[in-house]
């Protein structure tokens, strides 16, 4: 068996910042197998763009990997060696209209990425793009590389973007909420063609998000982290079906499909510079213990490839959080 | 219950230049909507982005000037006015930004943009501002002392019930939410869901709620109206709209909307709403519907009603019904 695309191991990350050394990701590890479909959710501020950030290698200034690997196709990339290999892994970043370079034709914005990954003649390049237009399906390929940014609708940007993403033929595509600027009509577009290229190309896929609706059209699998640590983690299907650890359960309890009636999570998410000790989770939990201020909760394996971090993910919540 | 604010034939033309030698036509951003909103309910409006549903909002506040058509605020004719009387004669209606953030001054503390409003509508004694303000911060599930910080020190659920605290102050009756929840976070949409919710029957008010999230829409809303291109091409109770939707549009609308349980269902709509420039003749959404017949493209629907409180703009809801 082939190894996996991608293997977080055990991941740290902290941040520098003037309130103090942030603690953003702790003990985070998270595997894409080949052809695989991974979704990464969570709320603002649980670190999901910061996973994404550093599996990129473009951490912010005063961020820093004190513990844990990255594997990339089996190799190392946090180590400045292999962080070459990071060529074939394609970028689809959150906001079309912020990404592209207005004053700049579309064509040239891809070109300058491949010139940097993609081996071959201009007129080879250029001939890869206009297939590349046409695999995301944007209208009149050989025209759209001449066309500047605004003259796409927001739509067609992400395909452009996508396109790019492709353009130096990634084994994996990494995504950061590629919808949230877009209609719901055009959202179900773009995530038809990400399935569909994922399938076709046989392409493997971390996507993050904040929307499970979203998560449970693209992704197979799924990890929910919640202030820097993985809360939980299994099949889509199953997390979403029946979630095990408490935030997830509050978390989904909120969702507007789910709802019998509109709960909230107490509380907020805590700063990165004061996270909880324990379980991070406990200050917000109504099913804590007195052990869960203490010992941070391992993540322990469910039958069904899930796995959980709360050792008393069978406790029912509550009736009196139900107001 | 009585109508509070309704528009009929309402048309706003946007846009346009009159030169002295040149004349510019405009784009008609909202064009002939008629709609009915009721004391007390909670009316939604949804469709893609430019189908015209701020402008409108824009129009019903009196911000903007409407070119024809009328609206109805209390049974009383308050279109027609200019701009200034305008909204002097809509003073019961309030509007809340969707950028909560952008709409608080960074360099003021909390509490002095909430008493510039009150001070504004003629409450001018500092004591009874700081009272009201206080009464209205806990109201919206604030602690009072937030009337000295910053913006910035607030978090974004705190910020939209600042937001909510500024408008509901000025003792509106009609609150206009222009995406109250986008960029919200699941758990904090929940809460003002909730609070907006506990708000509408404290203080007696009518929500005007714009929302691309039809989620959100079906669970909170009264009653909806869809937006293709400046007109109302749908409008019911929630509850009737999003079980039987009548308009291929809408049909469109709620089948792109992304489902926990991860089905999907009904062909998807593709490409982009047509310019405002390029308004389609006939139904404006022949080029993009999948039941489109030949009389589509050359004559106009017309409002036509399907069922109690259901009413449906399509050539074709009865034979696709």
């Amino acid at each position: 068996m082939s190894p996996p695309v991608l293997q977080v191991e055990g991941l740290a990350v902290r941040m520098r910042t003037e309130g103090g050394v942030a603690e953003i990701l702790d003990d985070v590890s998270l595997t894409v197998p080949r052809g695989g479909t991974v979704g990464v959710v969570g709320e603002s501020g649980c670190g999901k763009s910061t996973l994404l950030r550093a599996i990129l290698g473009i951490l912010p200034k005063g961020g820093e990997t004190p513990r844990g690997a990255i594997l990339f196709e089996g190799r190392d990339i946090l180590s400045d060696r292999a962080a070459s290999a990071r060529g074939r892994i394609g970028f689809v970043p959150q906001d079309p209209y912020l990404s592209l370079n207005p004053v700049f034709r579309a064509g040239d914005q891809i070109l300058e990425i491949m010139r940097r990954h993609a081996p071959g003649s201009r007129a080879d390049r250029k001939r890869r793009i206009v297939e590349l237009f046409r695999a995301v399906q944007l209208p009149d390929p050989e025209a759209a590389l001449r066309k500047y940014p605004h003259q796409f609708s927001g739509g067609q940007r992400q395909r452009l973007l996508i396109a790019a993403a492709l353009a130096c033929d990634p084994a994996l595509l990494v995504a950061d909420e590629p919808t949230t600027a877009l209609d719901v009509t055009t959202q179900r577009e773009i995530l038809a063609l990400l399935r569909r290229l994922v399938a076709e190309r046989g392409l493997s896929l971390l996507f993050v998000t904040h929307d499970f609706g979203v998560l449970a059209s693209v992704c197979a699998e799924v990890t929910v982290l919640y202030a820097g640590r993985v809360a939980e983690r299994g099949p889509t299907r199953a997390v979403l079906d029946a979630p095990r650890h408490p935030y997830t359960r509050l978390l989904l309890a909120c969702h507007p499909d789910r709802a019998t009636d509109l709960l909230g999570i107490p509380g907020t998410v805590p700063a990165a510079t004061a996270q909880p000790g324990g379980c991070r989770f406990h200050p917000r939990c109504p099913i804590i213990h007195s052990g869960c201020p203490v010992e941070p909760p391992p993540l322990v394996a469910l039958p069904g490839g899930r796995a959980v971090a709360c050792p008393w993910h069978e406790d029912a919540i509550p009736e009196a959080l139900r107001a | 219950m009585p109508e509070i604010l309704g528009a009929s034939q309402l048309v706003v033309e946007l846009g346009a230049r009159r030169g002295l030698l040149r004349h510019r036509a405009g784009v008609r951003a909202v064009d002939g909507v008629e709609i009915s909103i009721a004391e007390g309910e909670t009316f939604g409006i949804v469709g893609e982005s430019g189908c015209g549903k701020t402008t409108l909002a824009r129009t019903l506040l009196g911000l903007q000037r409407e070119s024809a058509g009328e609206v109805r605020l209390e049974g009383r004719v308050v279109s027609g006015l200019d701009p200034r009387a305008a909204r002097r004669a809509r003073d019961a209606i309030q509007y809340v930004h969707q950028d909560p953030g952008a709409a608080l001054d960074p360099w003021w503390r909390v509490g002095a943009t909430l008493a510039e409003g009150l001070a504004i509508h003629g409450v001018g004694d500092r004591a009874e501002q700081q009272a009201r303000i206080a009464g209205m911060l806990r109201a919206v599930g604030l602690d009072a002392a937030l009337a000295d910080r910053y913006p910035h020190e607030l978090s974004g659920g705190q910020q939209r019930r600042i937001g909510l605290a500024r408008i509901l102050l000025l003792r509106p009756k009609v609150v206009i939410l222009d995406e109250p929840t986008a960029g919200l976070d699941l758990s904090v949409q929940a809460a003002v869901l909730r609070l907006l919710r506990d708000l509408r029957a404290q203080f007696g008010l009518t929500y005007v709620f714009i929302s691309h999230d039809l989620s959100v829409v079906r669970r909170v809303c009264d009653r909806v109206a869809v937006m293709y291109l400046g007109r109302v091409v749908e409008e019911g109770s929630a509850a009737t709209l999003f079980a039987e939707p009548r308009h291929p549009y809408t049909r469109a609308l709620i089948a792109a909307a992304p489902h926990l349980d991860g089905r999907e269902s009904g062909p998807s709509l593709p490409g982009d709403p047509p310019s405002l420039r390029a308004v389609p003749p006939g139904c404006r959404f022949h080029p993009r519907c999948a039941h489109a017949a030949p009389s589509c493209a050359t004559s106009e629907p017309v409002r036509e009603v399907a069922a109690a409180d259901h009413a449906v703009a399509c050539l074709r809801w009865r034979v696709l019904a």
